[in-house]
C-alpha cells in the first residue's frame, strides 16, 4: 500500500529527494522556514528573471506555512490514526488518477490511458472509493501525468519560473495546466469542507520533504526551485533524456576543469567560448536589471515583472494556439 | 600481407573491446562497491551512530567520489579568484558536509537494495552507471552515476535521482551565495549545516 508519511522512506537520502519532488507537487505551501537569500542583492539568472519577486512569495508563503498549514498539519497528524491518513491519501489520489488518464490520452499514450483507466476502476471498486490502493497491490503503479505535461508533449514553451501566493513553485506554462487540473479533479466540486481535508492532506504529505529542504538545502529558495525545474523537466520526457541533456551541459564544465588541470594554462579559445557564453548572460542579466535597478518604489518594480509575466502568458498561450492548429490538422 | 592486416585489424579492435570492458567493469564496480558499503552501513546504523556511519563512510566516499573536482564544478568559474587558502578551506568543509550528509541520512535499514541496471558513454569520456534504488514499499527510484576517469581508476563526480542532478543542484546554490553574500557566508552555512547534521 501507498504510505505518504511512512517515517522509512526518508531513510536514504534519495528517497527524499523524490519526496520533496512529490511534495512540491502536492503542496500548496511548498515554503521554508529559513530564508536565507536577501532579495536585493539577487542576481536574475534565464531560467528565473523574476526572482526578486518570486523571492518575496516564496517567503510570504514561508511565513505562511509556518503560522497557518504547519500548525494545523501537526495537529491533523496528531490525531488522525496512521491508516485514516493512508485512507485519505489514496482517496484524493484516486481522484487525481482522472486526470492523469485524460492527460495521458491527449499526450497520445493510449496504452498507459488503459492501464490508468484499469487502476482507477480497480481502486474505485474494490478499494472502496479509492480508500485502499489496491491496484498498486496487483503491480499496477501510479503514473504522474497532468495537463502542464501535455502542454510540454505539444510543444508550449516551459516560459520563466513563477513562485505563486499560497500555489508555490510553478512556471508560466504550469498555470494553464493547473487550472485545467483543478477543473479535472473532481474534488474541486464536492464542497469547500472536502477541498480543506484535501488541501491538509497535500501539506502533511509534504511535511518530510519540507523537512528534508530545511536540512540540505544552503539556500532553500535555489534548492526548491532547481529540483522544482529539473523534476518537471524529468517527468515530461518520461525520464528518458535527462540525462543526456545534462551531461551536455555538465561535460562543458569538465572540459574546462580538465584544461585548467592538465595543462595550468588558460586555452584561449576556450576562453573565449566562454566570454562569449558569459556576455550573452551578462545581456540578458543586464535586459533584467535594467528593467529594476531605476525603480525606486517597489510597486514600479511588481508592475514590470507582472509585465514581463504577462508577455510570457501571451507567449504561453500563442504557443497554445499552435499546438490547437496542429491538432486540427491531425483530425 | 592482406591476412596480416586483417589479423592486426583485429587483434587492436579485440584489444580495444577489452580496454572498454574493463574500463566499464571498473565503473560498474566503483558504484557497486559503494552502493554495498551504504548498505553495510545502514544496517549497522543504528548501533554505530552517527560518528560511527561517519568513519565507516569517510575512506569509501574519498575512494569512490572525486570531491576535489565536484567542488570545483560546484563553485564554478568562482574557483578562480579564491586563494589557496580559501580553496583548502572550501575542499575541507566540502568533503565533511558530503559526509555528514550520507552519514545523516543513511542512518537506518528497512529493506532497500541497489539493482544495476546499465552502462553509457558520454560524450567526452565519461560513464553513466544507470541502477535503481529499490524501495520496499514505493516505486523505485532511478540513480544514475556518472563518473569521470581520474588516472587509472574512475571516480562519482554526479548523481542524477529521478532526473534531479546533485551536481547542478549545488552548482546554483554554491553559486547563488558565492554571488549574493560572499566566501565567509558560504563557509558559514556549510558550517551550520555540518553542525545541524551531527547534533541530530
Amino acid at each position: 500500500m501507498f504510505i505518504y508519511s511512512q517515517k522509512k522512506r526518508f531513510s536514504t537520502v534519495f528517497s527524499a529527494s523524490l519526496l520533496i519532488i512529490v511534495s512540491l507537487l502536492l503542496s500548496g505551501c511548498a515554503g521554508n522556514k529559513a530564508i536565507d537569500g536577501d532579495p536585493s542583492s539577487v542576481e536574475l539568472s534565464e531560467s528565473d528573471p523574476y526572482e526578486r519577486m518570486n523571492r518575496k512569495i516564496f517567503q510570504f508563503n514561508a511565513s505562511v506555512d509556518e503560522y497557518i498549514a504547519h500548525p494545523i498539519s501537526e495537529a491533523y497528524l496528531y490525531i488522525t490514526p496512521q491508516f485514516v491518513q493512508t485512507g485519505i491519501a489514496n482517496f484524493f489520489n484516486n481522484l487525481k488518477d482522472i486526470n492523469v488518464v485524460i492527460n495521458d490520452v491527449l499526450q497520445g499514450k493510449l496504452q498507459q490511458g488503459a492501464e490508468d483507466s484499469g487502476r482507477f476502476l480497480l481502486n474505485t471498486t474494490a478499494g472502496f472509493a479509492g480508500l485502499i490502493d489496491v491496484a498498486s497491490e496487483v503491480g499496477l503503479e501510479r503514473h504522474e501525468e497532468d495537463f502542464a505535461q501535455t502542454l510540454a508533449v505539444w510543444g508550449t514553451p516551459k516560459g520563466p519560473y513563477l513562485v505563486l501566493p499560497i500555489l508555490g513553485p510553478s512556471t508560466s506554462r504550469g498555470i494553464p495546466g493547473g487550472i485545467f487540473d483543478t477543473a479535472a479533479n473532481p474534488a474541486t466540486y464536492i464542497g469547500i469542507p472536502i477541498q480543506l481535508v484535501q488541501m491538509l492532506n497535500a501539506r502533511a504529505n509534504a511535511g518530510g520533504a519540507l523537512k528534508f529542504i530545511d536540512e540540505a538545502a544552503l539556500d532553500s529558495y535555489v534548492f526548491t526551485r532547481e529540483s522544482f525545474l529539473q523534476h518537471r523537466k524529468y517527468l515530461v520526457t518520461d525520464g528518458n533524456s535527462e540525462v543526456t541533456d545534462d551531461v551536455m551541459a555538465l561535460e562543458d564544465d569538465f572540459y574546462d576543469d580538465d584544461e585548467l588541470l592538465d595543462d595550468e594554462l588558460l586555452d584561449e579559445e576556450l576562453l573565449d567560448g566562454v566570454d562569449i557564453k558569459e556576455a550573452k548572460v551578462d545581456k540578458v542579466m543586464e535586459q533584467q536589471l535594467e528593467l529594476t535597478s531605476t525603480d525606486v518604489d517597489s510597486f514600479k518594480k511588481a508592475s514590470e515583472s507582472f509585465d514581463g509575466a504577462v508577455k510570457s502568458f501571451d507567449d504561453t498561450s500563442w504557443s497554445f494556439e499552435q499546438a490547437g492548429e496542429k491538432i486540427e490538422k491531425m483530425d | 600481407m592482406f591476412f596480416s592486416a586483417i589479423n592486426n585489424s583485429v587483434a587492436i579492435a579485440g584489444s580495444k573491446q577489452t580496454r572498454e570492458a574493463t574500463e566499464k567493469s571498473t565503473a560498474k564496480q566503483i558504484v557497486g562497491d559503494f552502493q554495498l558499503k551504504l548498505l553495510d552501513v545502514m544496517k549497522e546504523g543504528t548501533v554505530l551512530g552517527f560518528q560511527g556511519r561517519y568513519s565507516q563512510l569517510e575512506p569509501a566516499i574519498v575512494k569512490s567520489h572525486d570531491l576535489t573536482k565536484i567542488v570545483r564544478i560546484v563553485v564554478g568559474k568562482e574557483w578562480n579568484i579564491l586563494s589557496d587558502k580559501q580553496k583548502s578551506t572550501l575542499n575541507d568543509v566540502f568533503s565533511r558536509l558530503s559526509i555528514s550528509a550520507y552519514a545523516f541520512n543513511f542512518k537506518e535499514y528497512s529493506g532497500e537494495s541497489f539493482e544495476y541496471q546499465s552502462e553509457d558513454k558520454t560524450a567526452r569520456g565519461g560513464i553513466i552507471v544507470h541502477t535503481l534504488l529499490k524501495l520496499p514499499k514505493n516505486k523505485d527510484v532511478k540513480l544514475d552515476y556518472m563518473l569521470k576517469k581520474k588516472g587509472e581508476s574512475w571516480r562519482i563526480i554526479n548523481i542524477i535521482a529521478n532526473g534531479v542532478s546533485d551536481l547542478a543542484l549545488k552548482r546554483s546554490e554554491y553559486t547563488s551565495i558565492l554571488k549574493r553574500k560572499g566566501f565567509e557566508a558560504l563557509i558559514a552555512k556549510i558550517n551550520e549545516k555540518i553542525d545541524n547534521y551531527t547534533k541530530q
